[in-house]
């Protein structure tokens, strides 16, 4: 089992601004969105960081594909410090999530070659590379549709395949199914199943317990910024991952407001 | 290598979409209308008949007659016997101008002199000065022209035009700039689609260039078609018609095209910068309007106070603006021009680095 990601200690505190005291009625000036995350993930698998909204998931994530700083702790991917080598951690990750948009104006075809020049992909592997995936999720014959006239299932595969147009040994993707409808989420689900089959490893977050039984190796509950628990599916569920995860919820926090 | 890919993408963009190709060439054949208009207005089919007094002698008296004649006015030249008598007449409106020549001023000796003095607020004054020294300035501006106006108060419509043109002209280089810009960086900003490179691994400073410089170039597109506008409006504003040898000389047109087109590289990346800081286009285009509101007034301002200096032209923006005042107000300012225009590529540079600064900002880019 060889590690492929390696969060240590990660810490984020952010300054909260007048209109967000105010949206969130609290008078507090500063917010720990993640307090000293460490956790592993291995090659080749999925792994979930489960955790109901706000408790720092999206933050997480943001600092591992290196588009925010953590004040504080570090965190590896394949190999690459997300603090120090920011560029090159960029190169080995594909980020997804549904804040990440794609022109409308651009065809598919367009795209992928325009995402793959800002990877630095050589034009004939990535020429080769559009051809392979186009084909296996089904985009050649939509490949010269101007994206914004594409459904939504099949701008949803465009978009997921851009995210891999560099061949990135890890795909991170925050809330991969939030949002859509049951047949777009499925196609979601059924490309990371087909990425992990590629032997990526994926590390993927959500609030959505069906999500993790389906999809995850490894699980990791995240509560108020702190890794609460995490390990196997297996040990984390013992059998029902709902009820374990209010359980450990009860444990960090008390009852459940 | 990825900045050549950022740029196509936005040439690419452009290029595919008629609906801002229009929008680029409208200001032009706006200019072009209105000043046709105006021209028209100010400058009539009436014929007129000139009275100047002539003191000395040059082979431009012939060409400025000629001028005069072509267009079916007169003009009767009258010796200088009494200066004062002669200034007395131009101020009493009962002759148009006093022109004089040093001795041998054709030889184009070293003080060789030409002199105009009229009336700026009679119509036939300042037709005969636009003419007279247009054909002068053709002639050959090795020499200074002394020009004097007899009421200091009044404004002449060629000075008044000077100063509205090149204000108007920013105007449509401004929402050149806004139309292509906002959509480009706030647009792609409030989309989500700024993200997606930032994801990427090129690097910030490519991204803000990748911007900047094809969205110059297009937005040059659209200063061109105003030059063009205003190149062809300005010998109809100058009451003289294109085919006689008037109207201004071929570099004052470099002049000005070259001073439109360094205001624009610096209007881009304002926009830009002002684009990353927003969260919406509506945000931008406010704070946009607010910047152009602004250029505006002081451009109109400083126009028609004298008392700004030549360094004026080190001001970003506005600089090129004065310039251009200077230039149409007849004149070659040259190292105003050349300074304005530094100045405007270095105002440029001095953004694209904030514009880097910005989208490697977490709290800007990514921020709540
Ligand atoms: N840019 C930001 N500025 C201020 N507060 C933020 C910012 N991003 C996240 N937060 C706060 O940090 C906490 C964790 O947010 P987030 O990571 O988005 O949680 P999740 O993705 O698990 O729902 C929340 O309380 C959120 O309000
Ligand atoms: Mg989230």
């Amino acid at each position: 089992m060889q590690e492929i990601v390696r969060a240590e200690g990660l810490r984020k505190t952010f300054t909260l601004s007048k209109k967000q005291q105010k949206i969130e009625r609290t008078g507090e000036t500063r917010r720990v969105a993640v307090d000293g995350l460490s956790f592993s993930a291995y090659r080749g698998e999925i792994y979930g960081l489960l955790g109901p909204n706000g408790a720092g998931k999206t933050t997480t994530l943001r600092m591992l594909s290196t588009l925010i700083k953590p004040d504080a702790g570090d965190a590896f991917l394949a190999g690459h410090s997300a603090v120090k080598e920011p560029g090159k951690v960029r190169d080995v990750i594909g980020f997804m999530t549904s804040e990440l948009k794609l022109e409308g104006f651009f065809t598919p075809a367009y795209l992928f070659d325009f995402f793959g020049a800002m990877h630095g992909v050589e034009k004939d592997v990535l020429a080769a590379r559009k051809r392979d995936l186009f084909a296996r999720f089904g985009i050649d014959k939509f490949s010269e549709v101007q994206v914004k006239n594409l459904s939504t299932g099949m701008l949803q595969k465009v978009s997921l395949v851009i995210s891999i147009v560099h061949d990135p040994e890890v795909v991170i993707f925050d809330e991969p199914t939030n949002g859509l409808d049951v047949l777009t989420a499925k196609v979601v689900t059924d490309f990371l199943l087909e990425l992990k089959g590629m032997g990526k490893s994926i590390l993927l977050s959500t609030h959505i317990f069906s999500l993790v039984e389906k999809l995850c190796d490894r699980v990791g509950i995240i509560i108020d910024g702190k890794l609460a628990a995490g390990g196997t599916l297996e040990e984390v569920a013992k059998g029902d991952l709902e009820s374990a995860f209010f359980e450990i919820y009860r444990g960090a926090k008390g009852e459940i407001a | 290598m990825k900045l050549v890919s950022l740029m196509k993408k936005e040439f690419h963009r452009f290029f595919h979409d008629p609906r801002l190709i229009v929008t680029m060439l409208l200001p032009g054949i706006l200019i072009f209308l209105l000043y046709t208009f105006i021209g028209e207005i100010s400058h009539s089919d009436e014929k007129r008949a000139f009275k100047v007094y002539l003191s000395g002698n040059s082979a431009a008296v012939g060409i400025i007659e000629q001028a005069i004649t072509e267009d079916g006015s007169e003009v009767e030249w009258l010796p200088v016997e009494d200066e004062e008598a002669a200034r007395a007449a131009v101020e009493e409106g009962e002759a148009t101008a006093i022109l004089t020549f040093t001795e041998n001023f054709d030889l184009f000796g070293e003080d060789a002199r030409a002199g105009i003095v009229y009336d700026s607020a009679s119509e036939d004054g300042v037709y005969f000065y636009s003419l007279a020294s247009s054909v002068l300035i053709g002639v050959g501006m090795r020499f200074p022209i002394d020009v004097e106006t007899v009421k200091e108060d009044a404004v002449a419509m060629t000075e008044f035009l000077s100063v509205l043109l090149p204000m108007l002209i920013v105007c449509f280089i401004f929402s050149a700039c806004m139309s292509v810009t906002l959509e480009s960086v706030a647009g792609e900003k409030e989309r989500g689609t700024l993200s997606t490179i930032l994801v990427t691994s090129a690097k910030r400073s490519d991204i803000a260039l990748g911007k900047i410089l094809p969205l110059s170039c297009i937005s040059m597109l659209g200063a061109v078609s105003s030059f063009i506008g205003v190149a062809l409006s300005m010998p109809k504003l100058m009451g003289v018609s294109l085919g006689t040898l008037g109207g201004y000389p071929v570099w004052s047109y470099f002049l000005i095209l070259l001073l439109i087109l360094s205001i624009v590289p610096g209007i881009v990346a304002l926009i830009s910068t002002v684009s990353a800081l927003s969260r919406s286009v509506k945000e931008a285009s406010a704070y946009t309007s607010v910047l152009m509101i602004l250029v505006m007034v002081v451009s109109i301002v400083t126009g028609v106070l004298p008392m700004m200096g030549d360094w004026a032209c080190a001001i970003p923006v506005l600089g090129a603006v004065i310039a251009m005042q200077k230039v149409l107000a007849g004149g070659l300012f040259l190292w105003q021009s050349f300074l304005a225009v530094g100045v405007n590529l270095l105002f440029t540079a001095l953004l694209v680095v904030i514009m880097t600064k910005l989208l490697s900002s977490e709290r800007i880019m990514f921020g709540k």
